[in-house]
């Protein structure tokens, strides 16, 4: 485990914020995002990570945080990046990791972050008519106010 | 034969292969698919908002709810989560009746999928046999939690009931039945015909795309790659039970069918390991109400796959943030690769092959027994507002 973040640190440098194993199966590494794509190009050619578990979008206040769970072997290695709320850009990953395809269009539906690149970012969960720019899970939108959206006819 | 044009053909979202909705669109060139564009969300529930609104233990009920099939698996995942960001540890014992629940829940599951698999290549025969074995596993649920599906046997710190020598020795009569029958079935599922050249080379998903796709479970093993949760990042009691992965190198329906028979007893073999080598004690550990701030990945091997619960802990009594990542989610861009090329007919067949739960994703519904359906707010629940 220790190995797996030492193996990160060096081509990362300054990108890397923080890094913390909550117990010694699950890591979670911070990066700026000038420094994300190649964090996930080294995490999948470098180290060989395959599998992409899920990607999450938290709600920061100020910012939206992506996190990308990578599954490798008995790790959960998450790697995190905030992107600020008035432009939520990211790079896409599914040049990278195929797989990530759904999960960032969930998180472009439920918190707004827009990921450059990206085949199509249609909504995929929410009703037909529900109206641009209302995103559930930012924390400004409570459960009151998201109950009284009103669908647009389609 | 190709047409030289195509057209476009609506997929569901009325039951589309299973009993749940769910819309595809698929553009056809004489009866090949060309392309295919999914539409979920026809039951979105908005849970992962609804589990920030709730304490951790209110949680725990609507964890329970999320999936009608794996629910066990959904609450095993959420109630890991909570005890490592309360950095708790469960009893040996709730360790051993968490797998010996969770490997009855894939018995049930995997029996449902055979029948349904079964039924949609037309051998029905097959289809009532299974469900009927099915049933005993579903009695045997229900003698040792009280219901046949949502056991509720799982809570924050441990399990809330016991095994005790009676149902002990029901588990073990059902499962010699089952194993006799099942081990009976995969003779026949390779035998005949009808069901052979209905599965094999239908739907089919090389090694390489199950890896970049990044699917879970029986989809991904049946393409011949050794990947369990179980395994690979071992929880409750799996690290001292001995198993074998099933992998088959078909990487078609056929496959995931043998994956599917080969795991029902595996399973078995689990379960019995597990009553004969149950340790005493206590069934759980008393937890805090608050949880401070944290995070964490959970993670298990539901029957569909890996399911990924994200917590995130802000030091009161309810979560910043609670994300579910169920495995439907996880194969569905597989399960949309593999669906290009073939012919539509086989769709229905290679939809269900990846046993999809759209549920996982469902709204509260009841039916009433005297005909039509009705919804339950979350106030009549005794939670917030309804949605």
């Amino acid at each position: 485990m220790s190995d797996l973040v030492e193996r990160l640190k060096a081509p990362l440098k300054e990108g890397l914020i923080d890094v913390k194993a909550s117990r010694g199966r699950r890591v979670f590494v911070r990066v700026r995002r000038e420094s994300f794509r190649d964090a996930v190009s080294h995490i999948i050619s470098g180290i060989g990570v395959r599998h992409l578990s899920a990607i999450t979008g938290v709600d920061m206040g100020g910012e939206i945080e992506l996190l990308y769970h990578f599954a490798y072997n008995s790790v959960v290695l998450t790697l995190g990046v905030s992107v600020p709320k008035g432009s939520p850009t990211m790079p896409t990953v599914t040049d990278l990791v195929p797989g990530a395809v759904f999960y960032e269009r969930e998180a472009h539906e439920f918190l707004g972050a827009v990921f450059e690149g990206h085949p199509d970012l249609s909504p995929l969960l929410l009703p037909e008519g529900w109206p641009e720019g209302v995103y559930p899970l930012r924390k400004e939108n409570d459960y009151n106010k998201l109950h009284e959206t009103e669908l647009r006819k389609v | 034969m190709s047409y030289g044009s195509t057209i476009k053909v609506p997929f569901g979202p009325q039951h589309p292969a299973l009993k749940e909705p769910e819309h595809f669109l698929f553009e056809v060139d004489g009866d090949t698919v060309v392309s295919v564009k999914p539409r979920i969300g026809y039951v979105y529930r908005g849970m992962e908002k609804a589990f920030e609104l709730r304490t951790y233990h209110q949680n725990m009920y609507l964890a329970e709810r999320i999936c009608g099939i794996c629910s066990h698996a959904h609450t095993t995942c959420y109630a890991q989560a909570v005890e490592e960001l309360l950095g708790s540890e469960i009893p040996p014992r709730a360790k051993y009746i968490r797998v010996i629940i969770a490997e009855l829940e894939r018995l049930h599951s995997h029996s449902l999928w055979v029948g349904i698999a079964a039924h949609e290549v037309g051998f029905d025969t097959l289809f009532m046999y299974v469900w009927r074995d099915r049933e005993a596993v579903m009695d045997l649920l229900e003698a040792i939690s009280g219901n046949r599906v949502n056991y509720a046997m799982n809570t924050i710190g441990g399990v809330r009931r016991d095994l005790n020598d009676e149902a002990v020795q029901k588990i073990r009569g059902v499962l010699d039945r089952f194993e006799k029958n099942v081990k009976g079935y995969s003779e026949i599922i390779g035998k005949e015909q009808t069901f052979v050249k209905r599965t094999r080379g239908v739907g089919v998903l090389k090694p390489r795309d199950a890896v970049s796709l990044c699917a879970v479970g029986p989809t991904l093993r049946a393409s011949g790659i050794k990947s369990d949760v179980r395994l690979d990042d071992p929880y409750a009691a799996y690290d001292e039970i001995p198993f074998n992965v099933i992998t088959d190198d078909g990487c078609d329906v056929f496959g995931r069918t043998v994956v599917r028979c080969g795991e029902m007893l595996e399973s078995i073999n689990i379960i019995r390991h597990a009553l004969d080598h149950m340790p005493g004690g206590k069934l759980k550990v008393s937890v805090s109400r608050t949880v401070p701030p944290n995070e964490t990945v959970s993670r298990v091997e539901a029957p569909r796959g890996e399911l990924m619960h994200y917590a995130k802990s802000n030091g009161t009594t309810k979560p910043e943030r609670y994300r579910v990542r169920s495995p439907t989610l996880a194969n569905l861009a597989a399960v949309c690769q593999t669906l290009v090329g073939v012919h539509l007919a086989d769709i229905p067949i290679i939809l269900a092959g990846i046993d999809p739960c759209f549920s996982c994703m469902d709204r509260l519904a009841f039916v009433d027994r005297r005909g039509g359906a009705w919804s339950c707010t979350a106030e009549e629940l005794g939670g917030g507002r309804g949605q």
